[in-house]
This record gives C-alpha cells, structure tokens and sequence, in this order.
C-alpha cells in the first residue's frame, strides 16, 4: 500500500467514525462539532483524490456555511445543551436494520460491480480552480446560471419564511 | 488504488445518514443526516471522475453543483424548522403529526417546550 | 263507418291526455277539456249506435291481426244491438257524470287526473262492449278496473278509500282470472279467439257440455268479479269513499254491468252449457237477498245505494240463467239509468249537507231540495217497480221469466229454477222495504240539528232531470224491445204484474205504520257482522299476497340493497384501510421513501 492509499484509509475512518458519532451523540452541538470533522475528512478525501477545488469549496460552504447555519438553527430553536436523553428514538432497530440493508445492498453492489477496476491517481488531471473554472464557464455555465438563480430563488423564499408576521 | 475504496467509503457513510436520518427526533440532527448522504454522493461522483478522468470533468463539477443545491436547501430547510419552533414551540419530528388523519388539531394545542 | 267506430274509441282516450297535458294550466281549461272532450265522444258514440240497432246488420271489422303460436290475436270489433245500448248508456251517463262533477268537484285541486280517468274510463267500456276479439276485451275490462281502482282512491288521504279501493282490485283481479284462463280454454278449442266465431261455432255444433263447461264456469266467475256477486260481493260496498259522481258512473251504471254484457255477449255459450246456468240461477238467489238484507239494516245512504246495486244485479243474472236474454238487457239499461241518477242525487245531498253520507244527518229535506226530492223519488219508485216507471216493467219481465224456467223446467234444475223465483219476490219486498225506508230518512222528518244546507248548483240538477226522462219513459221502449234486434219480445204477464205490485204495497203500508209509530227509528238495526266472505278473502288472498309483498320487500332490501350498501361499504372499508398510512409521522415517511427508493433499486439492478 502506498502512501497516498494509507492517507485515504486513514480519512476514511475518521470519517467514517465521526459520523458515526453524529447520528448517535447524545449533545446536540457535538453532533455539530463532529459534522465538522467528517466534512472536514471528507475534504481530505476529495484532495486525495485530486479534485483540489472541490475540497477547498467543500471547506468553505459546507464547514464554513452550513456547519455555520445549522449552529444558528441549534441556537435560535433552543436546543438544549448538554446531555439530552431523547435526541434519537425509543426504538431505534427499525431504523437501524434499514440503514444496515442499504449499506449491504450498496457496498456488495459496489464491490461486485467495480473488483476489478483501478483508480490512476498519477494520470489523473488535478482539478485545480483553473481546470475548474475553465469546464464550468465554457461546457457547463447554463446549469452553473441555473444554479445562481435557484440559490437566489432559495435566498429570498429563506427570508419570506422566516419573516415574522407584523403583529 | 482499487476503486471500489472510495466507493465503499461512500456507501456506508450515505448508510449512516440514512440511519441519522429515520433514527434521530431533532430536526436538526435529521438535516445533519441528510447532509451525510449527500456528501457520500459527492465522494462517488468525485471517485468516478478519478477514475474514468473525464475530459468534461463531469463529476467534479456535479460534485460542485451538489453543494451548492444542499447549500440552497439547508437555507430553506432550516428556515422551515424555525418556523416550525414558533408555532409548536419544539422541533421533535415525532410530535409534528398534523399531516396525519387526525393531525390538524395539533396547530391548535402548540406543546410549550423549551 | 269502422273508421267511426275506431274514432268513437280513441277520442276519449285523447281526451285524457290532453286534459292530463293542459289540464293544470287553469280550472275552466280543465273543465272545457274534459267535458268537450266527453261530449264529442257521446255524439259519435249515438252515431254508431243508432245506426246499429234493430235490423241493422252488425258491423264486423278487423283493423289488424298478428301472428302468435296459437291463434291470431285481432283487433276486431264487432257492434251489434247490444253493443249499440251499452255504448249509448254508457257514453251518455259518462258525460252526465262529467257535467255533475263540474260542481261536484269544483274546487278538488285533483280535478284533472279525475277527469282523465273518468275519460280513459269510458273509452275502456267502449272498447269492452265493441270488442270481438277476446284479448282486446280483456284489454278493456282490466283498463276498467285499474280507473275504478284509481277512481276509488281519488281521496287518497282517507284510510277507507285506500282500503276500499286495494279491495276492489283485488278480488276483482282474483276473479279475472276465470276471464283468463276462459280465453286460454276458448282459444284452445276453438282456434280463435274472436268471439263471433266461437259463438257461431258454439252455436253452430251440438252441445258438449263436457267442454265448454269449463270456459263457461270461467267466465262466470270472472262476471261475477266484475259484478259483485256472492262470493266477490263484498268490495262493492266498501267502495263508497269514492267520489258519488265515480259510484254513479263504474259501480252502478258501467262497470258492474259489464259482467252481465260478457255473459249476454256470450251466450250461446251458457245455453250449451246447464251446469253453468244453474250454477248462475243459485248465485244469482243467493246474493239478491243477501244484499237486500243488507241493505235493509245499513245506515250509511250510499252503502245503501251500493247494496241495492248488487242485488239489482242478481236479478239480471237470475234473468239470464232463466233464458231471459232480452228481459235482462232491457234491466241493465234501466237499472243503469236509475241507479245513476239515484247515485247522482244522493251525491246532490250529501253535497248540500256538507260531505256526511249517514242517513242520521239527514232529515226533512224535501223543501229545502226540490229538483233533487222530485228525481229522487222517481229513481226509487223506478227501483222498487211502480208503475208506469221504467223499472216495473223490466222487473216483472225478469220475475215472469224466472217463474215461465222454473214452470216449464227447461235448463236449470228445477229447485234451484223455485229458489230463483222465490228470491225474486222475497228481494222485490225487501228492496220496497229498504228504498222507502231510505226515501223518508232523508227527505222527511225533522231536520237535523245545526245543519248547514247548502244548496246545489245546477249544474248538479241538470243531469238529474235529464236521467229522470228515461226513468218515466222508458216504459215504453221496455215493452216494445224490437231494438234490441230481430226476434226479441218479451211478453208482461199480468199475473206477475198484479203479484208484485201487491207486494210492494203491503210492503210500503207496514213501513209507513211503523214510520208513524216509532219515527225514524224504523226497525231494530241487526248489527250486521262483517261478512264471513271476507275473513275467508282475508286467509286466502290477502294473507298471502301480503307474505309475497313482504317477501319482495326482503329481497329488495336484504338483497339488492345489500349490493348497493355492499359497494358503499367496501369502498369505505377500502378507504379506511388506505388511512391507516396517513399517520402523520415524518419518520414513517422517510422510512417508506427510502425502503422504497431501494427497492426500486434493487429492482431495476435486478432486471438490468
């Protein structure tokens, strides 16, 4: 095993772990925190698969703003912090049994399918901003505009919803 | 490396969203579920974009779209539970039953919770 | 003039329709309809007839024929004197009846259906008595009894007339059955099913009383139906909640004749046949005095009146089981003209008294209703047979016939042929008895108290002098029958005349000494139990068509409902169990989406 694949067995776990540690913490911003650190490895994942920008955006929005937002829904919904005993179900089994299927049915479907083929990581073009940049704003710049609109579309129906009726 | 590393990796971390999101009552925690999954689905359109090293570079760049729509719909979504606090009072997923037959009632009794 | 005659037929039948159709839009249009309508329908109606009487050959048309198993069924008609009589009676007194009820009913919002029905009514006895195929008759005749039905029940807010009017159908129906199942056993024999030919073929062969007596013992029990007789004589009287001008025109002119015409029609029928006439002779005995012993303890004036139809009736059945044919033609047409009008003025003082029909509430009524007391006392005197009133004459014909059958014993057994003529007497008593009884409680006496009379319009007068004419004079046509066709004579014997004669006057002395002595409580009323018949109609009939009627109610409504409530359910079941899903638990939601999501997953691997 090289070095970059110990790297990525590495990450995976902390993922994996941390993760795992998110659905099932009883502290509602340790579920926080810990969706931190998996999007944080997961970010180590994209670099070590060669998609740079993509890390670096995941960093950016998803550690930096969404991480940030769901903070401020924890805050503004009062959630209490500390231990809290009913974060997760009484009877978590069925959950878990489905979690369990799906996690069979894709791992033995992806296994099965994919044995046999082989990432080149020394082939492979890095997927640096300018790469980037280039693909999105020559082939993909109507679905890149589309997405700016729905990002606005998202922006002004948030501040509809969350206004407060004038009473 | 073998492929099916990265896509391994991604299936059971899409599985552990799925049970962050059946298995958790805060509605929080079930976005934090969802976002799970949706990062396993950019870690195998990132994988798959390794691979097949794609000259549009396709799955880097549906991987970039799909943080931007999951930024989009955690605005909306975490504007919905705030709404939500301030007519119930509480964001338990559990409690929240007035789509069922005999729900609509609940809108009228908000069950005061801190 | 066949093209007449099916005219004659349809007018009153358009009539009907268009006084339904119009009917509504105003009283005088309703009332111009109908009674325009009536008398056009009267005056084709004595164009046909006058032209057929006598020597006049019968008119023999067959408008159209189809093609059966069996025999052809035809519109046929066939009008020959007889035809003619009735056709002129009853047309004549249906148009009376019309006009009365113009004031009988002036302000019965029903009006129009009435008038429809009355004229639908008289277009069925037309049809009846110019009918020569079997089936068309029958036609007619059930067309009769489902008006009299409906006629019947006109207040159909009154318990009595619903009950009198489901009982009139239904015996009447019963007995239709002989009428039925004759015209089966006819069209069998015979290969025809039109009456000139069976007569003529009956009349044609030697007689086999075997086998005609069947039909002709059929046919009995469907006129005595129609007519009342023992043991269908109960629904008669029990019909009276009708409307009088009704009881006028179907229960004592018309309708109750009919069984008389069908055996008149038929006859050479029962000629062949001894069994039936003798069969006919003690029914006819029996019921004559029944009624008039009814009649005699009954306190209501129509019951009166219907009781008395119904002994009249015996009489002209007993004529025709003595061999009488034209004696009891010629009592059907007067006893029609009489009985009408006496219907007609005893609706004329029910009317004025304010609706009550029990001799109780009337009294001493003779100054205040002139026309109707002078037209009234005519009809009873032509009742009980004084001379010269139309109805001695026809009476003691009938009475000389019986005795000549039961002297010279030529068809009917002889002690039936004694009980007929002793009957006859007897009944000639009780019917001075009852009609003088029921003449001095009403137009004689005190008043009664607090009574409100008012008086009658003239339209309800009118028919009652022009039903009188008839009464005085038809004397005259009774005793020179040539009109009734070649050959028939009746000769009055002066013997009959003089023994009844004699009868009634005694009769009339010991009532009027009894009147002088104890007023209007005249004799010791028997209270009349409820006649045995009709508890063995009770058990027999009713019982059970009640069981079939309870029986289909079940199966609609256990069965057939069961299906329509069945679908109801289900759906609703269906329903249910499709909400059970709805429990409102976002939880269950996504579990569902992403079990689902999976599977179609799996599916889609799998099939790929």
């Amino acid at each position: 095993m090289s070095a970059v694949e110990a790297v990525f067995v590495l990450l995976s776990l902390v993922a994996l772990g941390s993760a795992l540690l998110v659905v099932t913490t009883s502290n509602l911003v340790h579920a926080a925190l810990w969706l931190v650190v998996t999007l944080g490895a997961v970010a180590g994942l994209y670099l070590v698969l060669a998609a740079e920008f993509v890390a670096w955006v995941q960093v950016l929005i998803y550690v930096g703003a969404v991480v940030v937002l769901l903070l401020f829904a924890l805050m503004l919904t009062r959630a209490p912090t500390g231990h809290t005993d009913d974060l997760t179900v009484r009877r978590a089994l069925p959950a878990a049994i489905v979690a369990g299927l799906v996690a069979l049915l894709l791992a033995v479907t992806v296994v099965a399918g994919f044995s046999d083929v082989r990432i080149d990581l020394d082939e492979t073009v890095v997927g640096s901003a300018e790469t980037t940049g280039r693909t999105v704003f020559t082939m993909w710049v109507l679905p890149f505009e589309v997405l700016s609109v729905l990002l606005l579309a998202a922006l002004v129906g948030a501040i509809a919803l969350s206004k407060r009726e004038a009473t | 490396m073998p492929l099916w590393w990265p896509l391994l990796v991604a299936s059971l971390l899409f599985a552990v969203g799925v049970y962050g999101v059946l298995a958790r009552r805060n509605a929080v925690l079930v976005l934090m579920g969802v976002e799970l999954m949706l990062n396993a689905v950019n870690l195998n359109f990132v994988a798959f974009d390794a691979q097949l090293r794609d000259v549009l570079h396709g799955g880097q760049t549906f991987a970039l779209f799909v943080i931007v729509i999951a930024a989009a719909e955690i605005g909306l979504a975490l504007a919905i539970v705030l709404l939500v606090f301030r007519t119930h009072g509480h964001i338990d997923v559990d409690d929240l039953r007035s789509l069922g037959e005999s729900g609509l009632d609940e809108l009228d009794r908000p069950r005061g919770r801190a | 003039m066949s093209t007449l005659v099916l005219v004659m037929l349809v007018v009153p039948f358009g009539t009907a329709a268009v006084t339904l159709a119009v009917g509504h839009l105003s009283d005088r249009t309703a009332k111009a309809v109908s009674v325009g309508g009536s008398g056009l329908g009267l005056v084709l109606a004595w164009v046909v007839a006058l032209s057929h009487l006598g020597e006049a050959e019968p008119l023999q048309h067959v408008y159209a024929s189809t093609a059966t198993v069996g025999p052809a069924i035809e519109l046929a008609q066939y009008v020959d004197p007889l035809s003619a009589v009735l056709l002129l009676l009853a047309t004549t007194v249906a148009f009376l009846v019309q006009v009365y009820s113009l004031g009988y009913l002036e302000h019965d919002p029903r009006y129009p259906s009435y008038a429809a029905l009355v004229s639908v009514f008289t277009g069925a006895m037309a049809t009846v008595v110019t009918a020569d195929d079997l089936w068309v008759l029958l036609i007619g005749w059930e067309l009769m009894g489902a008006c009299s039905y409906f006629l019947i029940a006109h207040h159909w807010e009154l318990g009595d007339a619903r009950a009198g009017a489901v009982k009139a159908f239904l015996l009447t129906r019963t007995a239709d059955l002989g009428l039925l199942f004759a015209i089966f056993v006819l069209g069998e024999r015979y290969d025809s099913y039109r009456i000139s030919t069976i007569v003529t073929a009956v009349a044609g062969s030697a007689p086999q009383v075997d086998e005609l007596a069947l039909p002709a013992v059929l046919l009995i029990v469907a006129a005595m139906g129609k007519s009342a007789q023992v043991p269908f004589h109960t629904w008669l009287p029990d019909a009276m909640p009708g409307p009088t001008p009704i009881s006028a025109l179907i229960h004592a002119a018309t309708m109750v004749a009919a069984g008389v015409f069908l055996i008149a029609r038929m006859y050479p029928l029962f000629e062949a046949t001894p069994l039936s006439l003798t069969l006919l002779a003690l029914v006819s005995a029996v019921t004559m005095f029944l009624a008039a012993l009814y009649a005699l303890f009954s306190d209501d004036l129509k019951r009166v009146l219907a009781w008395s139809t119904v002994s009249q009736l015996a009489y002209m059945f007993g004529a025709l089981s003595a061999g009488a044919w034209s004696a009891a033609v010629l009592q059907l047409l007067a006893h029609g003209v009489f009985k009408a009008l006496l219907f007609l003025a005893a609706g004329s003082v029910v009317h004025a008294i304010g609706g009550a029909t029990s001799m109780d509430a009337m009294g001493g009524l003779r100054r205040r209703l002139p026309t109707t007391f002078a037209t009234m006392t005519l009809g009873f005197g032509a009742l009980v047979g004084v001379v010269p009133l139309v109805g001695f004459f026809t009476k003691d014909a009938v009475v000389h016939a019986a005795y000549v059958e039961a002297a010279d014993g030529r068809v009917v057994w002889p002690w039936i042929a004694w009980l007929l003529v002793g009957s006859m007497v007897v009944t000639a008593a009780m019917t001075a008895a009852y009609s003088l009884r029921a003449w001095l409680l009403v137009f004689f006496g005190p008043e009664p108290a607090g009574a409100r009379i008012e008086p009658v319009p003239g339209v309800m007068t009118w028919p009652l002098v022009v039903l009188a004419v008839p009464t005085v004079l038809g004397g005259l046509a009774a005793t020179n029958p040539d009109f009734l066709g070649p050959g028939h004579d009746e000769p009055l014997s002066v013997a009959t005349s003089v023994l009844l004669t004699l009868v009634v006057l005694v009769t009339g002395v010991l009532v009027l000494t009894a009147w002088r002595r104890r007023g209007r409580d005249l004799w010791r009323t028997v209270p009349v139990p409820h006649p045995t018949v009709d508890l063995a109609w009770r058990e027999l009939l009713v019982r059970p068509v009640g069981r079939l009627a309870l029986l289909a109610r079940a199966n609609d409504r256990d069965v057939i409902e069961a299906y329509v409530d069945g679908a109801a359910a289900s759906a609703r079941a269906l329903g249910w169990l499709l909400r059970r899903s709805q429990t409102g638990s976002i939880r269950l939601y996504l579990t569902v989406v992403v079990v689902g999501a999976t599977a179609v997953a799996v599916a889609a691997g799998a099939l790929g």
